[in-house]
C-alpha cells in the first residue's frame, strides 16, 4: 500500500521532556504492520503551519519555560489550529499541550498564560506540589483501560462539550478533583498521560489510526485491517 | 569541638563497624544518618581544616570526583572523597568522620565530595567550599525535581551561599549562562576551531532556548546532547571564552579516549566522549589548584580502577561490560560508546523503576535505540522489573526478536550462552545492583559485590 501519513509534531524541538516523542514511534509502529509509512515533521517557532498537509498533529509535554515562550506563537496559529480541529483533524495532545489548546493555564510560579482558546477547557496550578505516579483510567463508552504515568502540575477542568478521555481509577487525572483524565472533543484527544500513551495503550493507537485513516482514505474499510493488528497494552 | 559532635562521630563510627565487619552490610550512608540525629550541625563541626570542593550536575559527578581524588593524591594532598558514590547528606557526613582521622600529619588537606543536586543548599552553606564543579544539567529523575531549571535552580541556590567560591563550570553547557551568580567563573569546553556548522540540536535534545531572546539556539559545532559552541542568531548571547579547552579528539574506542587539551595529549582508559568532558573538568580543577598537567596526564594513564562503573566481567569466556542508564542524554552517550565497538556483540537492556532510577520509564522513548541498527549486533536480551517497557521500546524501535529474561539468575547464564564473546548492557542503578549481586554470588564478581 502506498500511503503515508504526515505528522505535525507541535513545538517537538522545545515540548520534549517527557519521552512523548514515542507516540510517533507507536504509530509508526502499528502503521507499518499495513505497509503504511509515517512521516513527521517539526513545526516550531515562527514555523509557518499548512494544517491541510497534515493528517495528524503531536503535541507534547515539556517545561513552563518553554511552554510560556511558545505560547504567542501559537497563538498566532489559533485560527488554523480551530479550523483543523472542527473539521475533524486528528490531534494528541499531551500535557502542555493539552493545557495549550485551552482557554489558560497557571504555571508553578502563579503566572497565568493564555491558552489557545480553542477547547474550553483552563488549567490552574497547585502550590509546591505535582501529581507525579502511576494512572490508570477506564472509558466507559470503550470499556478501554488505559494505563500511563502522570507527572503534571498544572490541575485541568474540562468545559462544555468535552468529553473525559477516561475516569481515573487509580491516580489523580485533570485535577485530583473529578475523577476525570484527559479529553475527547471531536477528534482531538488530550491527555496527561506520558508513558509514552500510545506505546503502552496499543487499544488506543488504534483507535487513532483509524480515525486517521478513515478521514484520509474513507473509501476503504480501515477497521477490518486495524482490528485485527497485535496490540502491546500494559 | 562540641561533646554533641564528638558522640556523634562515636555513634558513627560505632555503627559503621558493627555494618561493615560484623552484619557485613553497606555502610555508606546509615552511620551519617544517625550522627546527623545527635548533632545537626554535624557538617559545619566537621570540616574545619580541609580545602573543600563540591562536584554536582546530573551527570559525571562519580567519575569526575574520582578523577580530581586521584590527581590531587598523586599531586601529595592529603584526599577525603565519597568515592561510593554516596552524594546525599548523610554519605557525605559518613564520609567525612570516616577519612577524616587519618589525617594526623601536615600535609595539604582537600575534601573533594560529589553531591546530589537537591542536597547542593545544605551542603554549600555547612561546609563552604571553595571550588564548586559544575558537570552539565540534563533531563534526569524528573518526577523529582520535575524540569531542568528546577535542577538548576537547587544547584543554584547552593552556589548563592558561597559567593566567594570559584565554579569551574562547563562552559559547553547553555544552562549555566541563566542567572548568573556573580562568583569567580572558569569554563571549560571543547574548542574544535575547524568546525562551522551552523546548525540545531537534534529536536529531542533539551535546553536549547537562549537565556536572553528565547530563541532555539544554533551551533558552531555539537558535541553531545545540548553541549557545544552555541551562539544566538538573534542576538550577542554566545559560549564564554573557555579558559580550558579539549582541542582534539584523536580516538574514540569502548574502551579508551585519545585527545588534546591545549595542543597536549591525553589518553583516558575509558570510552565515551561524555567523559573527556568529566577528564577536562577534572583538569581545569587541578590546573586551578596548582597543579602541573604532566601531573594530570600521568594520573590518568595510570588509572583503571576509578571507571568501575564500566569495568569489564568474565562470565565463563564472555566480556561483559554493564554501563549505567538513567536518563535519555546518558542513554544516548551509551549508545553511542557502543558504536565505536568494532566486534558483534550482543545487547542487554535491565529496566527498573525504584526511586534511585527514577520512577517513571518515559525518558526511554527519547533515548535512540534506533541508532543501534548500525551496530552488529547478534542477540537483544532485556530483562528488570520494568522489562515489558524496554521490551515493546525496543520492539517498536526495530528489535523484534528478543529474548526476555526478568528473573537474575537464569539471565546470568543467559549471557554466558550468547553467540558473541562482548556483551554490552546497560542498567538502570538498582537493576545494576541486583544484577552485580548476582554476579557475585554466581562467583563472576571477583572481590565481592
Amino acid at each position: 500500500m502506498n500511503l503515508t501519513i504526515q505528522i505535525a509534531h507541535l513545538y517537538g524541538n522545545i515540548m520534549n521532556t517527557y519521552g512523548d516523542y514515542g507516540n510517533i514511534v507507536a504509530l509508526r509502529y502499528y502503521a507499518k504492520m499495513l505497509g503504511i509509512v509515517v512521516n513527521d515533521k517539526i513545526v516550531s517557532l515562527g514555523d509557518p503551519l499548512v494544517a491541510d498537509e497534515y493528517d495528524f498533529m503531536l503535541f507534547g509535554g515539556g517545561q513552563d519555560f518553554e511552554e510560556k515562550v511558545l505560547a504567542p506563537d501559537f497563538r498566532q496559529k489559533a485560527s488554523i489550529m480551530q479550523e483543523y480541529i472542527e473539521n475533524g483533524g486528528p490531534m494528541l495532545a499531551v500535557c502542555g499541550g493539552y493545557q495549550m489548546l485551552g482557554q489558560y493555564f497557571v504555571m508553578s510560579n502563579g503566572e497565568k498564560i493564555s491558552g489557545l482558546g480553542v477547547l474550553p477547557h483552563y488549567t490552574v496550578n497547585q502550590a509546591n506540589s505535582r501529581f507525579i505516579g502511576n494512572i490508570t483510567i477506564k472509558n466507559s463508552q470503550t470499556q478501554e483501560t488505559y494505563h500511563g504515568f502522570e507527572n503534571h502540575q498544572g490541575r485541568t477542568f474540562l468545559g462544555a462539550g468535552e468529553q473525559p478521555l477516561g475516569e481515573v481509577i487509580s491516580g489523580h487525572g485533570n485535577n485530583g478533583e473529578d475523577q476525570s483524565e484527559g479529553v475527547i472533543y471531536q477528534n482531538v484527544f488530550g491527555t496527561y498521560f506520558h508513558g509514552p500513551i500510545l506505546t503502552r495503550n496499543g487499544n488506543l493507537a488504534k483507535r487513532l489510526l483509524k480515525i486517521i485513516l478513515n478521514r484520509k482514505l474513507p473509501e476503504k474499510d480501515w477497521d477490518t485491517l486495524v482490528d485485527p493488528l497485535p496490540a502491546e497494552n500494559f | 569541638m562540641k561533646l554533641k559532635t564528638h558522640l556523634a562521630i562515636v555513634a558513627a563510627k560505632t555503627s559503621h563497624f558493627i555494618l561493615k565487619n560484623i552484619l557485613h552490610r553497606s555502610a555508606t550512608a546509615f552511620p551519617g544518618k544517625i550522627a546527623l540525629k545527635i548533632d545537626p550541625n554535624l557538617l559545619q563541626n566537621l570540616n574545619e581544616k580541609s580545602t573543600t570542593i563540591l562536584v554536582t550536575g546530573t551527570n559525571g559527578k562519580t567519575l569526575t570526583t574520582a578523577l580530581c581524588a586521584k590527581i590531587m593524591r598523586t599531586a601529595g594532598f592529603k584526599v577525603m572523597t565519597n568515592s561510593s558514590g554516596s552524594n546525599m547528606i548523610q554519605g557525605i557526613v559518613n564520609t567525612l568522620i570516616m577519612q577524616q582521622s587519618k589525617n594526623h600529619n601536615n600535609q595539604k588537606s582537600v575534601a573533594i565530595l560529589e553531591v546530589d543536586e537537591a542536597n547542593m543548599a545544605q551542603v554549600s552553606a555547612a561546609l563552604k567550599p571553595e571550588f564548586i564543579v559544575l558537570t552539565n544539567i540534563f533531563r534526569d529523575q524528573m518526577d523529582r525535581y520535575g524540569e531542568i531549571y528546577t535542577t538548576y535552580d537547587k544547584i543554584l541556590a547552593g552556589i548563592k551561599k558561597v559567593p566567594q567560591a570559584t565554579l569551574i563550570v562547563n562552559g559547553d553547557s547553555p544552562i549555566f549562562q541563566r542567572n548568573k551568580p556573580q562568583n569567580r567563573q572558569i569554563y571549560y569546553g571543547f574548542d574544535l576551531t575547524n568546525k562551522n556548522e551552523n546548525r540545531q540540536a537534534p529536536s529531542n535534545t533539551d535546553g536549547v532556548l537562549s537565556p536572553t531572546d528565547h530563541s532555539i539556539l544554533h551551533y558552531r559545532f555539537l558535541t553531545y546532547a545540548n553541549l557545544g559552541a552555541y551562539y544566538s542568531v538573534t542576538d550577542d548571547f554566545k559560549r564564554p571564552p573557555l579558559n580550558y579547552a579539549v582541542t582534539k579528539i584523536n580516538n574514540l574506542t569502548p574502551k579508551e579516549s585519545e585527545f588534546e587539551i591545549e595542543h597536549k595529549p591525553f589518553r583516558i582508559e575509558i570510552g565515551g566522549l561524555y567523559n573527556i568532558y568529566n577528564a577536562l573538568a577534572a583538569y581545569a580543577l587541578a590546573c586551578e589548584l596548582g597543579i602541573k598537567p604532566e601531573t594530570v596526564q600521568r594520573t590518568f594513564e595510570q588509572n583503571q580502577q576509578i571507571f568501575g562503573r564500566q569495568e569489564a566481567i568474565n562470565i565463563k569466556d564472555k566480556e561483559l561490560t554493564i554501563v549505567l542508564i538513567k536518563n535519555p542524554v546518558g542513554a544516548n552517550a551509551i549508545i553511542d560508546l557502543m558504536l565505536t565497538e568494532k566486534d558483534p556483540f550482543s545487547l542487554g537492556v535491565l529496566l527498573n523503576a525504584n526511586y534511585a532510577d527514577g520512577i517513571d520509564t518515559s525518558w526511554i522513548w527519547d533515548a535512540d535505540f534506533e541508532k543501534l541498527h548500525q551496530a552488529s549486533i547478534k542477540k537483544v536480551i532485556v530483562g528488570g522489573e520494568r522489562y515489558r517497557d524496554i521490551h515493546v521500546r525496543l520492539k517498536m524501535g526495530g528489535f523484534p526478536t528478543q529474548d526476555i529474561e526478568p528473573d537474575l539468575t537464569k539471565l546470568v547464564n543467559h549471557l554466558s550462552n550468547v553467540p558473541t564473546k562482548k556483551i554490552y548492557l546497560a542498567a538502570t542503578y538498582t537493576a545494576m545492583l541486583q544484577l552485580r549481586e548476582q554476579l557475585a554470588k554466581s562467583g563472576y564478581l571477583k572481590g565481592g559485590f
